[in-house]
């Protein structure tokens, strides 16, 4: 996979790069990804990026939080779950059962937050396949600093030729236009 | 989107994107100025003061303090509800503005998230170190012990607060990190030397820029923004309530958690101003930190300042119409008491003194928002000890009644966390980009 080619558009502004997405696509290029050092609007939608499904599993994550804190209040407050093993703890003569619900709001509403904001950290790192110490696949340096690239697979041109995806390129500004393998080396 | 040509650029000095990361970077890649040295110097002594109080008071015991058995909250909580205030902008201007799409919390939100986070550390170690015997501090956890199954009080708001300050800690944490990450490849990927290049590298997770995560990473933010919202709201509200469920009078009261947010944000901002005025001179980041972005903070100063004057002046008529005696007292105590000169401190740092923000001049003019940030700061810290030990010092029984003062041991804990908090932030500034840098390229061409 690393000796794959890959043409590269480099631009150095995001509505450029947009722009070049847009007319690609409506050619029916497929564009492999692009790089930027920062989110430029709209490109998800224009490369044709199915929205993410992060936000379920926050959720799941978030009831999973609600659940625990609820469960750990019953199991350490109350008996309905039958878990008193030694001593109920009587504080103040108040009572140890459903009417104590309100006390457990606040430590519920916790858990719920802290569940879903650590899940969802931990989804995105796996979907985004991110890891400390990870080697970063970098096509050029500047992709996390001040240039854009438009990477296409050679095979996700379609019906139209190269010298047409090139032409539209720099219709739409671009400051260069190279060949890279995917591991970032070039062979010439 | 249609801007007006009236509202002002975002950021000015016609950057482009090299510039920001050239900017941004400087501090990182160069070795740091003698203003740095003076600062972190003095920051280090006090986070020694720190560490030689704090070590007294565990070796010799809660005896060291003032605190007695009738004000047995003083300068440790007093302290402790200040920082966690401060702890309050960092997560409002990145996750309640980011809500409400304002673009000028870009170029701050970093610096506040630290600010966050450091402030909440250094509020943690006061209850930590009051409980006296410190390495039993992981008693409020809720494991299984020795004892039989002798679980922590969930109808403890003390309790509630353990929960609360540790979710709110590492889910801002966590939220100030994953925002780091794509600047941290910024800065990997222009390092010259190996260990930048490492280390960098070895928490940049890889980050490439990537289209399809710049997506999932806006969907996580988003989500995590919508979560921070109310864990910032409900986190003071529930130290508001180790008061408010109390029965004591001056701290029974239904009004106490709002009252409590809008001072956490007040103090927050007011905090986050006194940083961002001297660091936008020290590290030359007036053109990302403008004074439009001064006058948006001061605004959000006067209004919440507004607020809490508010809650001042409804907490003395609700004592007067409820017709307790008790609270009534406690009220007139504060006001003409002993402690008159920390009411009435507090009264004109907070209520009067940010009034002055109705002048353009003052919201404009950074010396001036300076002295008022510090005005702010003085402020707040006496709201606390005015809630605390005025409440406590003369409650139901007058032959309890008795005065508080600090000794220098809990005089030295304060400024050490001041240390400690400075000396954080200054390693901060040293070794990390002070500010967005992806968000702020998102919006170069943008107007506020």
């Amino acid at each position: 996979m690393l000796d794959k080619k890959l043409i590269l558009g480099v631009y150095d502004d995001g509505d450029k790069l947009l722009n070049a997405v847009i007319k690609l696509r409506k050619k029916g290029v497929e564009i492999m990804d692009c790089f930027t050092p920062f989110p430029v609007h709209n490109l998800d939608r224009a490369m044709g990026i199915k929205r993410t499904n992060l936000t379920v599993g926050a959720f799941l994550c978030g009831m999973t939080g609600f659940l625990s804190g609820l469960l750990l209040q019953f199991y350490m407050m109350t008996s309905h779950l039958n878990t008193f093993k030694s001593w109920p703890m009587i504080i103040g003569g108040k009572p140890m059962d459903y009417s104590m619900v309100p006390s457990m709001v606040p430590v519920t509403f916790e858990l719920s937050i802290l569940f879903t904001a650590f899940g969802i950290g931990i989804l995105f790192f796996i979907r985004a396949k991110m890891i400390h110490g990870k080697i970063a696949q970098i096509l050029d340096p500047r992709q996390t600093d001040d240039r854009m690239l438009l990477a296409i697979e050679p095979d996700g041109l379609g019906s139209v030729s190269r010298s047409e995806v090139d032409s539209i390129m720099n219709a739409e500004g671009a400051i260069e236009i190279r060949e890279r393998n995917m591991d970032g080396s070039s062979d010439h | 989107m249609f801007e007006a040509n009236i509202r002002k650029p975002l950021v000015t000095g016609g950057k482009t994107l090299t510039d920001v990361s050239n900017d941004i970077c400087r501090p990182i890649e160069n070795k740091p100025t003698k203003l740095w040295w003076l600062g972190f110097s003095i920051s280090f002594l006090l986070l020694m003061v720190f560490v030689g109080t704090i070590g007294w008071t565990t070796w010799e015991g809660i005896g060291t303090w003032g605190v007695n058995k009738s004000v047995m909250w003083g300068w440790d909580i007093t302290n402790f509800v200040f920082w966690v205030g401060i702890g309050h902008a960092g997560t409002l201007i990145s996750a309640i503005l980011l809500l409400f799409r304002q673009k000028w919390r870009m170029s701050i939100n970093r610096s506040a998230e630290a600010m966050t986070i450091f402030a909440v550390i250094c509020a943690a170690m006061f209850p930590l170190f009051h409980m006296g015997r410190v390495w039993l501090g992981y008693w409020p956890l809720p494991l299984p012990n020795a004892f039989g199954s002798l679980w922590v009080n969930f109808n403890s708001p003390l309790l509630w607060d353990v929960f609360a300050i540790s979710t709110y800690f590492s889910v801002s944490l966590l939220f100030w990190y994953l925002g780091l990450i794509p600047d941290i490849a910024t800065v990997r990927d222009r390092a010259t030397s190996k260990a930048r290049k490492f280390w960098y590298g070895f928490f940049a997770m890889g980050w490439n820029g990537s289209a399809r995560n710049w997506h999932r990473y806006e969907v996580v933010a988003l989500i995590l923004a919508g979560v921070s919202t109310p864990l910032v709201l409900s986190v003071h509200t529930i130290v508001s309530m180790d008061f408010a469920t109390s029965v004591i009078p001056g701290w029974h009261t239904t009004i106490f958690p709002p009252y409590f947010v809008a001072g956490a944000i007040f103090s927050g901002f007011g905090m986050v101003l006194t940083l961002l005025v001297i660091a936008r001179s020290v590290l030359n980041l007036q053109d990302y930190i403008t004074v439009e972005h001064l006058e948006a903070m001061t605004k959000v100063v006067m209004l919440t300042g507004s607020m809490v004057g508010l809650a001042y002046l409804t907490e003395f008529f609700i004592a007067f119409y409820s017709g307790v005696e008790y609270e009534q007292y406690a009220f007139r105590n504060r006001a003409f008491g002993p402690y008159w000169w920390a009411y009435w401190t507090m009264m004109s740092c907070n209520l009067l003194a940010p009034q002055v923000f109705w002048f353009k001049w003052a919201r404009t003019t950074p010396w001036f928002i300076f002295i008022m940030s510090i005005i702010v700061n003085i402020g707040m810290w006496f709201e606390r000890f005015v809630i605390i030990v005025t409440s406590l010092h003369r409650d139901y029984l007058p032959s309890s009644w008795v005065m508080y003062s600090a000794t220098w041991v809990e005089v030295g804990i304060f400024l050490g966390t001041m240390g400690l908090f400075f000396t954080a932030f200054f390693l901060f500034s040293k070794f990390l980009p002070v500010v967005n840098m992806a968000e702020i390229k998102s919006i170069l061409k943008s107007r506020e």
